[in-house]
């Protein structure tokens, strides 16, 4: 570990790069993990149940998936400030307030992409399903297992989302060296300081985590398509 | 009208007034009664119901009014197959045992193999299933439905894109089950040989409603509905040039 501190350290000047990079994936990670929990969950839920006013719910989640980031960034920072509702928390400037904002920002995207697959996918599982004699637990398991690239495809474009967020991160976490220094947030600092060169590198190795991401999004959607008969 | 020996045969299914609307289309079956371990056949046009008809044994649809009786069938008894099967997104062998696993029953390795070979598919047991020609897909589909040996199968046209040799497999092994163990059957197909061949009884579905049920002889044959007439005609003008 001591020798990528000290390469990445060699690199840039000291704006915190190695710290930024471990709180960029930390809070991509949970972020991701918790909003796929949600979303996935509440995707699921909206296509299997009916309800009034289940439409005007799809479209306010499908609203909610292009909500601009620091509008979010700015909710989250009047609910958890000193004197908002959720002030007692104390989680304001830190990794778990990033976090929070960042599960607001991304779950809307990951229960809507859930939902649109599941629209498709579900009603064909579960005529297969009752044919097979599943009961309502294994018609639930295999909807998912048979959703599952679907899923990694959702997740993944959730964390390439959160990965490269900047504007809620900076309102919520404040840009604190070493604590809540993101990569994104170290690019505005390095521009606004001049260091162009070096706000290009941490540009570029941020694309590369963002490319590696949907490579991988890709590779699973196409070893869906291209495997089929069809 | 049913003869006495049939009404006391016990039944499988039977749907009195049973309604079900989708879209334009209207079924609407007054008395279909379905003996117990007999091979029926619904024939007729497409659009006339068979379908619906089944899904609705099936419990996949529900009927507006009307009752569907299942006697002693569980949902673990019947089983549907469809011209364009739904299989998982997994191996041949995965999606053969799937049926097992959901019961909870260990597969017999030898006897899955023994049933791939029978029907030329031993070698494809890792091949993604989706990835199989659409008759391959159908010949799965129906050794899926039938490696649980349920009471009741429904078989929708499963076997229309199969080679020849494999609809003759299938009608013997049909055959076969119902000398050791005979279950209910409900076979729809345009093929009219084929459903004269296999099935005891035949129910002529159009326009929504079963407007004849009887023997194969009797429907194809004896028939004097001018509907059923017209049908049969046409049907073997069509496999009479099909042949030629």
């Amino acid at each position: 570990m001591n020798v990528i501190e000290k390469l990445v350290g060699s690199l840039f000047s000291d704006v915190g790069v190695y710290d930024a990079i471990r709180v960029t994936l930390c809070m991509s990670v949970c972020s991701t993990l918790l909003s796929s929990a949600i979303g996935i969950a509440l995707g699921l839920a909206l296509e299997r149940f009916s309800f009034p006013g289940k439409r005007i719910v799809v479209r306010v989640n499908r609203t909610l998936m292009g909500v601009p980031p620091v509008v979010v960034g700015l909710v989250v920072y009047m609910l958890i400030m000193r004197r908002g509702p959720l002030g007692f928390l104390g989680i304001l400037f830190t990794v778990r307030g990033m976090i929070l904002a960042q599960t607001l920002i991304i779950t809307p995207i990951i229960c809507g992409m859930t939902y649109s697959y599941a629209v498709k996918t579900a009603p064909a599982v579960r005529v297969f399903a009752r044919t097979m004699g599943a009961n309502r637990r294994q018609t639930s398991i295999l909807l998912v297992r048979e959703m599952k690239y679907e899923l990694y495809f959702a997740m993944i474009s959730g964390f390439g989302r959160s990965i490269s967020e900047v504007g809620a991160v900076m309102l919520v976490g404040g840009n604190i060296k070493g604590n809540t220094r993101t990569m994104t947030t170290a690019i505005a600092l390095l521009k606004s300081q001049g260091i162009f060169h070096e706000g290009l590198t941490l540009g570029l190795l941020l694309l590369v985590m963002a490319f590696v991401i949907q490579c991988l999004a890709d590779f699973l959607r196409r070893e869906v398509q291209e495997e089929e008969n069809y | 009208m049913r003869t006495t020996e049939e009404t006391r045969q016990s039944f499988a299914i039977r749907m009195r007034n049973v309604e079900k609307r989708i879209g334009e289309f209207q079924l609407k079956i007054e008395d279909l009664t379905l003996e117990e371990g007999r091979i029926h056949g619904f024939i007729g046009g497409n659009g006339s119901g068979k379908t619906t008809a089944a899904k609705l044994m099936m419990g996949i649809l529900s009927p507006d009014a009307g009752t569907i009786e299942r006697k002693d069938l569980g949902p673990r008894d019947i089983t549907m197959t469809s011209q364009r099967p739904y299989l998982l997104h997994d191996t041949v062998y995965a999606n053969l045992v799937y049926p097992l696993r959901v019961r909870g029953r260990k597969p017999e390795e030898s006897q899955v193999r023994a049933l791939l070979a029978r029907f030329g598919l031993e070698d494809k047991a890792k091949q993604y299933a989706r990835s199989l020609s659409s008759g391959e897909q159908q010949k799965l589909s129906m050794l899926r439905a039938l490696i649980f040996e349920p009471r009741f199968l429904i078989i929708d046209e499963t076997l229309s894109n199969m080679d020849p040799e494999s609809v003759e497999q299938f009608e013997e092994m049909i055959l076969d089950i119902q000398k050791k163990n005979p279950v209910t059957w409900v076979i729809i197909s345009h093929r009219l040989s084929h459903v004269y061949r296999l099935c005891d009884r035949l129910h002529f579905f159009s326009r929504g409603s079963v407007l004849a049920s009887g023997t194969g002889d009797e429907i194809l044959f004896k028939s004097s509905e001018p509907e059923i007439r017209r049908f049969m005609s046409k049907e073997m003008i069509r496999s009479g040039s099909a042949e030629s």
